[in-house]
């Protein structure tokens, strides 16, 4: 089952998405340009700020690991030198995880991190924000019993397919440049390149001649990243313009 | 451009099969929000949504509804006076945002022994003079070659409302954006409406309920985004009440 995406649906922030897939759910919310503290102040370039919020207490290491990350990833992708000595503030408060995601014995910050990288790009998207490109990014797993790797998989399928050797994130830009990759566990590189490349197909749009107005046309299965993205700001943009075709 | 709009993403290339064709040779391609040129030929987008495009002017932009108001010059706005320095105004376009200057000498018939007096918290519609992009922004309420101030200045009571930026667009384009609840409002009803591009609609009406009655009818017909049939049944239940 592809991910569910709501857009703008907070009120006071300048850009916000709901995210949810597998049992995770995750509010992001964006503000800015906004005015920023004189010590974060960057001459020709936009401050980022991320703040992860897990679903119960507060931040820990584990979420400040994760902000790094995503911090670095999104730095890549957002145009920073359009707005200079302003600050990007990208909130992301966990909501919901699976019931299973502790007991699947596998790291539980990369089994989340994919799932904040795509709900910090959405709501980049809704704050309308100048991006570079698109960032899309997915979790695979490698079972000890076989060497294919299990795609996005549910944290139910990880339970099962216990003992899991090796998990591996990956990011991929639209242009199909891996932006990030963290991986845990013994594999070998071949193993790696393999989930690599699997990775990609999922993220980015079949290569070849795929024009601008055909992607959108094809019924692209639901397991590709960057045409779902496509879907969900087709929507965005139906809803918004919506009073052109209104009697 | 209806059901036929080209939905983009951030880092696409525009193919050039979809840039305005130039009726004129002279006449250079305009790049407006959300697309930048990379040399020597590339055009990509850095927002999401509808690619528009306009053959006439030769221009192209994205047309979005979301996210927060940055700043362009020649932009309609309303700002609210924070405090006044020795020579300027300091005022907020958006909340949160480095404060706008508004110079004091910026007003119709202003001379040094006679500055406008604004208190903190007042309302200006003014005009963007410098976006703020590598200093901070500036705004004026004359017009400089006449130095007339051509419907800006200070506003006086009435009462501000919150709307998008889409539909202050739409305001603010006359018969393209589609909007005939202000007509349709002002047949039985007497107000002054001011529209800043950054969001904010004042009305005065005279009397609360009347401005009420109108911002309110401008907001329904915001959120929902109501074509001229909607407009018309806004209007007809707005003039029942009153």
């Amino acid at each position: 089952m592809g991910p569910q995406a709501v857009l703008s649906h907070l009120h006071r922030a300048d850009g916000s998405a709901t995210y949810a897939q597998n049992g995770y759910s995750i509010i992001g919310s964006v503000n800015g340009p906004i005015e920023v503290l004189r010590r974060d102040e960057l001459p020709e370039e936009a401050t980022i700020e991320v703040n992860i919020r897990p679903a119960i207490g507060v931040g820990s290491p584990k979420e400040r690991h994760l902000e790094t990350l995503i911090h670095n990833t999104l730095r890549s992708i957002i145009l920073t030198r359009s707005i200079p000595r302003t600050l990007l503030q990208i909130t992301l408060q966990v909501r919901s995880l699976p019931e299973e995601d502790a007991s699947t014995g596998v790291s539980t910050s990369l089994t989340l991190l994919p799932h904040l990288l795509n709900t910090a790009l959405l709501s980049l998207l809704s704050a309308s924000i100048p991006l570079s490109t698109i960032v899309t990014s997915v979790l695979l797993a490698i079972p000890a019993n076989t060497s294919t790797p299990v795609c996005s998989p549910d944290p139910k399928e990880l339970l099962r397919a216990k003992p899991i050797r090796s998990i591996h994130v990956f990011a991929f830009s639209g242009d199909r440049r891996l932006l990030l990759n963290e991986s845990d566990g013994t594999f070998s590189y071949d193993e790696w390149e393999e989930a690599c490349e699997l990775a990609e197909d999922v993220c980015c749009k079949e290569e070849g001649g795929v024009g601008l107005g055909e992607g959108m046309e094809v019924d692209g299965p639901q397991d590709n990243m960057e045409s779902w993205l496509r879907d969900v700001v087709k929507r965005k943009v139906e809803q918004e313009q919506r009073w052109r075709t209104a009697d | 451009m209806s059901a036929s709009a080209i939905v983009v993403l951030p880092g696409d290339e525009i193919p050039s099969a979809q840039l305005p064709k130039p009726t004129n040779k002279k006449k250079t391609l305009t790049l407006g929000p959300g697309l930048r040129h990379i040399p020597p030929e590339t055009i990509t987008t850095t927002i999401a949504g509808a690619l528009v495009t306009d053959a006439r002017k030769n221009a192209a932009w994205i047309e979005y509804n979301s996210g927060r108001y940055m700043p362009s010059v020649g932009d309609l706005i309303i700002a609210t006076v924070n405090n006044s320095t020795g020579e300027a105004f300091n005022c907020f376009i958006t909340p949160n945002t480095p404060q706008a200057a508004l110079p004091h000498l910026a007003f119709e018939g202003a001379t040094r022994k006679t500055r406008p007096v604004l208190p903190p918290n007042s309302l200006v519609y003014a005009r963007i003079t410098n976006s703020g992009r590598d200093s901070i922004p500036e705004v004026t309420c004359v017009d400089s070659s006449t130095g007339k101030s051509e419907g800006l200045g200070p506003l006086k009571g009435g009462m501000v409302f919150k709307i998008s930026l889409g539909m202050a667009r739409r305001l603010l384009s006359g018969r393209k954006g589609g909007v005939t609840v202000l007509e349709g409002l002002s047949e039985k009803m007497g107000f002054e409406v001011a529209v800043g591009r950054n969001g904010v609609l004042w009305v005065d009406g005279g009397s609360v309920k009347t401005t009420l009655a109108v911002g309110k009818a401008i907001q329904e017909v915001d959120e929902q985004a109501l074509g001229e049939k909607g407009q018309k049944k806004v209007v007809d239940k707005v003039l029942r009440g009153v």
